[in-house]
């Protein structure tokens, strides 16, 4: 999957449309990087209702620990539970099989004003000066 | 404005951390590595089953010479440093009158007549100022800071013996934990000492003139020690069990000084010989220990100067016990989390004999924790993990480094 299909947030998620009303959400391999290790992590149940800017999961590494923020409000249909499992398919594959959870949206008003991947890649730099 | 006291300062080893990939954090003062290109998972892995290089050069290295340096560290230090012969070490720690720790240290004595005192970075200049208040008695002591021009690297995993032999081609001086050896080898007088702070049963600690540092980490690892950055510090001896200075010792969570005895690695740093006289801090560690080993014979009723104990704690449930998360008893606060990692391990195999490593690892979830005096070991407590309450068990240790070669580890379940 190529960064140029996906949204972001300012909290690091990625997002993708999948179909017509499901969101796919994983974490940005920038996000990823930053962490280091990932060695544990917490992920919603599917059919929880969660809120855009809604914390609905938990990633962890050695050193520290970050809430998972939910880019669009709806319904969690699926969790990748292979990914808690084995956290290293983060670094190989943030972008596909690294996906986190699928949300089926009411909407497209809250994934279209997330940021593309050029709007991301510069709210990155910004973060880092 | 001084900017250069804002400003972190290197060690003699900054380029080769940055050129070896390392990630370069602000600590204690220093720009030190907190891990390299593998992470701090693969480096503490590698540690357990190989060898690993730590630059230490961050700490504070003390000499104090003179005719009455020994009578000023039994004054300063809780440990009996009269029982320490040229070529031993020990553990120690710099107490204060009211039995808290301003730090815990340790103390070489490489050669006759000279002492070296190896402390926490972050604490450095308070246990200078702490040392020299009480220096006015005695005349006849000099105390240096040799931090500059004396570096020091960490050696330690089960293959460190071999990479240090082929480093120095020449065998190394036998010797148990805390021996320490002299030594001219490429030209470099080097103080070696079988000490550190990983819970290796094989470690060394490495001290020599700052010039020649560069060339010694490369050539320890070209003999195959890999670096390992403080990340991997930090989970090697939280998985060990060993306390930090700022975590274990000194102002708890509520801003209460812990009692130096509330540490179990208190019992080898501090002496209350008789021998060992008059010292800082001697009238409430002697009320401490009094109350540790009441409580050890059943007797709860000293327990005002100790009312909470460190304890080596395994995490059943899911997720990670953090530094500041609540302890619970029976579901009531009955103290807090003082580190916590997630620390991976090599699984094991029982050879009647003797357990060996295998190729496959895991991560289990290890902390250590300020709790009630009165829990004991093999009692299950929970630990609130955001607001979820996760089984934990109070242990002795999660890791067993006197096994022979390897530190082994200790695996707990319900």
């Amino acid at each position: 999957m190529s960064e140029q299909e996906l949204r972001f947030t300012q909290t690091h998620e990625w997002a993708r449309l999948e179909g017509e009303s499901t969101v796919v959400v994983g974490l940005s391999s920038h996000a990823i990087e930053q962490l280091g290790d990932v060695v544990y992590m917490e992920l919603p149940s599917v059919g929880a209702e969660v809120s855009q800017g809604q914390a609905f999961g938990v990633v962890e590494s050695v050193k520290a620990a970050a809430d998972i923020y939910a880019p669009v409000s709806g319904k969690v249909t699926a969790v990748n539970d292979a990914v808690p499992a084995d956290p290293d398919v983060l670094k190989r594959d943030a972008y596909g099989a690294g996906w986190l959870a699928k949300i089926e949206v009411a909407g497209l008003d809250e994934y279209e004003i997330l940021m593309d991947a050029d709007a991301y890649k510069k709210f990155v730099e910004t973060q880092e000066e | 404005m001084d900017n250069e006291m804002a400003v972190s300062r290197k060690t003699v080893l900054f380029d080769r951390h940055v050129a070896a990939g390392g990630r370069m954090v602000d600590f204690a003062g220093w720009r030190m590595p907190v891990q390299y290109q593998h992470g701090i998972v693969a480096e503490h892995l590698w540690t357990r089953k190989h060898a690993s290089v730590f630059d230490v050069s961050h700490m504070g290295r003390l000499v104090i010479r003179g005719p009455d340096a020994l009578a000023f560290l039994q004054r300063v230090l809780t440990n009996d440093a009269a029982k320490l012969a040229v070529g031993e070490s020990q553990y120690t720690i710099i107490a204060n009158e009211a039995g808290g720790a301003v730090d815990d240290a340790y103390l070489y004595r490489f050669t006759e007549g000279e002492y070296l005192l190896v402390v926490n970075a972050a604490n450095k200049e308070k246990d200078w100022e702490h040392l020299q208040s009480h220096l006015a008695g005695f005349k006849g002591v000099e105390m240096t800071d040799v931090s500059e021009p004396l570096a020091m690297i960490a050696l330690q995993g089960p293959r460190s013996e071999e990479v240090l032999a082929a480093f120095l081609g020449l065998d190394v001086p036998p010797g148990g934990r805390n021996a320490l050896f002299t030594l001219t080898a490429r030209g470099i007088d080097f103080q070696i000492g079988r000490t550190g702070y990983t819970g290796e049963p094989v470690c060394f600690e490495l001290m020599f003139p700052s010039r020649a540092a560069c060339d010694i980490w490369d050539a320890l690892a070209a003999n195959g020690a890999r670096p390992a950055g403080l990340g991997a510090r930090d989970t090697l001896r939280l998985e060990a069990g060993l306390p930090l200075y700022g975590h274990e010792y000194g102002i708890d969570p509520q801003g209460r000084q812990m009692p130096i005895f509330a540490c179990p690695l208190a019992r080898f740093g501090v002496s209350l010989d008789e021998n060992k006289g008059d010292f800082v801090g001697r009238r409430a560690l002697a009320l401490q220990y009094d109350a540790l080993k009441r409580l050890d014979a059943g007797d709860a009723s000293g327990l005002d100067v100790l009312p909470r104990r460190i304890r080596q704690i395994a995490i059943l449930g899911g997720g990670i016990a953090r530094q500041g998360a609540t302890v619970l008893k029976d579901g009531r606060p009955a103290g807090v989390i003082t580190s916590g990692t997630m620390a991976p391990y090599w699984k094991t195999i029982d050879k009647c004999e003797h357990v060996e490593l295998t190729e496959e690892s895991a991560m289990r979830a290890v902390a250590l924790g300020l709790i009630n005096s009165r829990i004991g070991v093999g009692e299950l407590v929970d630990i609130d993990i955001r607001g979820k309450a996760v089984a934990a068990k109070v242990v002795r240790r999660n890791l067993d480094s006197g096994k022979g070669r390897f530190a082994v580890p200790i695996l707990y379940s319900e």
